[in-house]
């Protein structure tokens, strides 16, 4: 089998992220809601996560490190912060819908600015264009769907020109692309722990340069008297038991994308994207590329065969891609994709050149099979 | 003698303690005994040597938001600072 899915959740993994899992579940108890060995080693343990993950985003207080269950939650939380019916939000035309449909349930007056792929400069232009108007915005770091990495640098800075709070979507960029919570100075960064961080399903970090409402109420292991969550980050925001198990996992995964490199890590998965986009072209097939600004993800269209069909044919043979419209109608839309949607190859850290090789073989055999058919 | 600094929040206590023992200080991390929590549910520093340059430097850094309690021997804690 070849993995080319990891945009949705990584598969490989260090075998550190499994062994300390399992070890979790041996040993630690629920952190804050004891005094004695196994609650303390909890507890341990997801301060030490805190800790890897403030160092890795450059935050300078690991108590700005919320767990979530995954980036959607991130960014319900981040959402429901700063958005109220009526609120002004910018957007970018390449977002996911775990962004517009809690700005839709929030009743807020979007504005979506820069629709073009891989085109950074219209992005800034419609950017500043349109910030004037807004009161917030939230933008990915990359499209999901198509790789295409925004300038999300500059649009922080104009976002603070125009005193406009910005929630940032890191979900692709985190572990591969540099997040930097000091430079860009947003509201909120919400990421999930199971895709560039390497770390299990049901894990997820909200970097909070805010102080935010809290999405659920209860169990924080501090101030049990009163019958409001705690004031202070995280636990402000941190309701009920934390997946401990999970956040072990996500520890060591952390750990190793700081000891590789995101550096390291994305001119691997640039190197295996070129390999793609070299074995595929020439073939009839409709590849989404951008002259550099690509992360390790590849969209194409065959014009013969449906993206969904093809996945499937391709699953059968042992690769697994997804195909569709990867919960992101808007980037489609914005990409003149919606109506068919796209196949997408997105690579990991642990792929090698020969294993994108060997699936873009089987694809254009596949694809030349039902051409002939 | 033991003192007892007294915080909020686990995850502000544990702010504290790496500060402290880059500092230099031997500690533990324990629940705050249920007669010094008014809200419940506390956790704290214990440090057994005298604990006033601790909480000056937790003053210094934005730490400080609780209290130090201090004990000798089995006596109950009794409240130093503030």
């Amino acid at each position: 089998m070849i993995y080319l899915d990891s945009a949705a959740t990584s598969l490989y993994r260090p075998p550190a992220v499994e062994r300390a899992i399992v070890r979790a579940m041996r040993t630690l108890a629920n952190p804050g809601r004891g005094g004695h060995v196994p609650a303390m080693r909890a507890a341990e343990t997801v301060y030490a996560c805190r800790e890897e993950a403030a160092a890795l985003f450059h935050v300078p207080d690991p108590s700005r490190i919320v767990f979530t269950m995954n980036a959607t939650h991130g960014l319900n939380l981040a959402i429901h912060s700063l958005v109220r019916p009526g609120t002004k939000v910018l957007i970018s035309g390449f977002e996911h819908n775990a962004v517009t449909r809690p700005l839709h349930a929030a009743g807020a007056d979007l504005k979506v600015a820069g629709r073009k792929l891989f085109d950074p400069a219209e992005m800034l232009a419609s950017w500043e264009a349109a910030l004037s108007w807004a009161e917030v915005a939230v933008c990915t770091c990359v499209s999901n769907a198509f790789g295409y990495v925004l300038p999300i640098g500059e649009i922080a800075g104009l976002c603070r020109n125009f005193g406009v709070k910005l929630i940032v979507d890191a979900s692709q960029a985190a572990g591969i692309l540099t997040v930097d919570y000091e430079s860009l100075q947003a509201a909120f960064i919400a990421m999930p722990g199971h895709k560039g961080l390497l770390g299990p399903q049901g894990t997820g970090i909200l970097l909070c340069g805010e102080e935010g409402v809290p999405l659920m109420q209860g169990g924080s292991g501090a101030e049990s008297r009163l019958q409001t969550m705690p004031e202070l980050l995280p636990e402000h925001l941190e309701a009920g038991t934390l997946n401990v198990c999970g956040i072990a996992g996500l520890l060591e995964g952390i750990r190793y994308v700081r000891e590789r490199g995101e550096a390291t890590i994305l001119r691997h998965e640039q190197m295996l994207l070129q390999r793609a986009v070299s074995e595929l072209s020439g073939r009839g097939l409709e590849l989404f590329t951008g002259e550099e600004g690509q992360s390790g993800v590849l969209s194409l269209r065959c014009p013969w065969m449906d993206c969904e069909e093809l996945a499937s044919r391709l699953s059968d043979r042992g690769v697994c891609v997804r195909a569709g419209l990867h919960c992101a109608p808007l980037a489609h839309e914005s990409a003149g994709t919606l109506e068919c949607g796209t196949l997408r190859m997105s690579f990991s850290p642990f792929l090698s050149a020969q294993d994108v090789k060997k699936a873009c073989e089987i694809l254009v055999e596949t694809v030349e099979e039902a051409k002939r058919n | 003698m033991q003192y007892l600094i007294t915080f909020k929040t686990l995850t502000q206590a544990q702010r504290a303690a790496r500060l402290l023992e880059r500092a230099g200080y031997t500690l533990s991390i324990r629940r705050v005994p249920p007669d010094l929590s008014r809200s419940g549910c506390g956790y704290a520093i214990t440090i057994r040597k005298s604990a006033y340059d601790a909480v000056e430097l937790l003053k210094n850094s934005g730490l400080w938001t609780g209290k130090l309690f201090r004990r000798e021997g089995e006596e109950p804690f009794r409240e130093v600072l503030p």
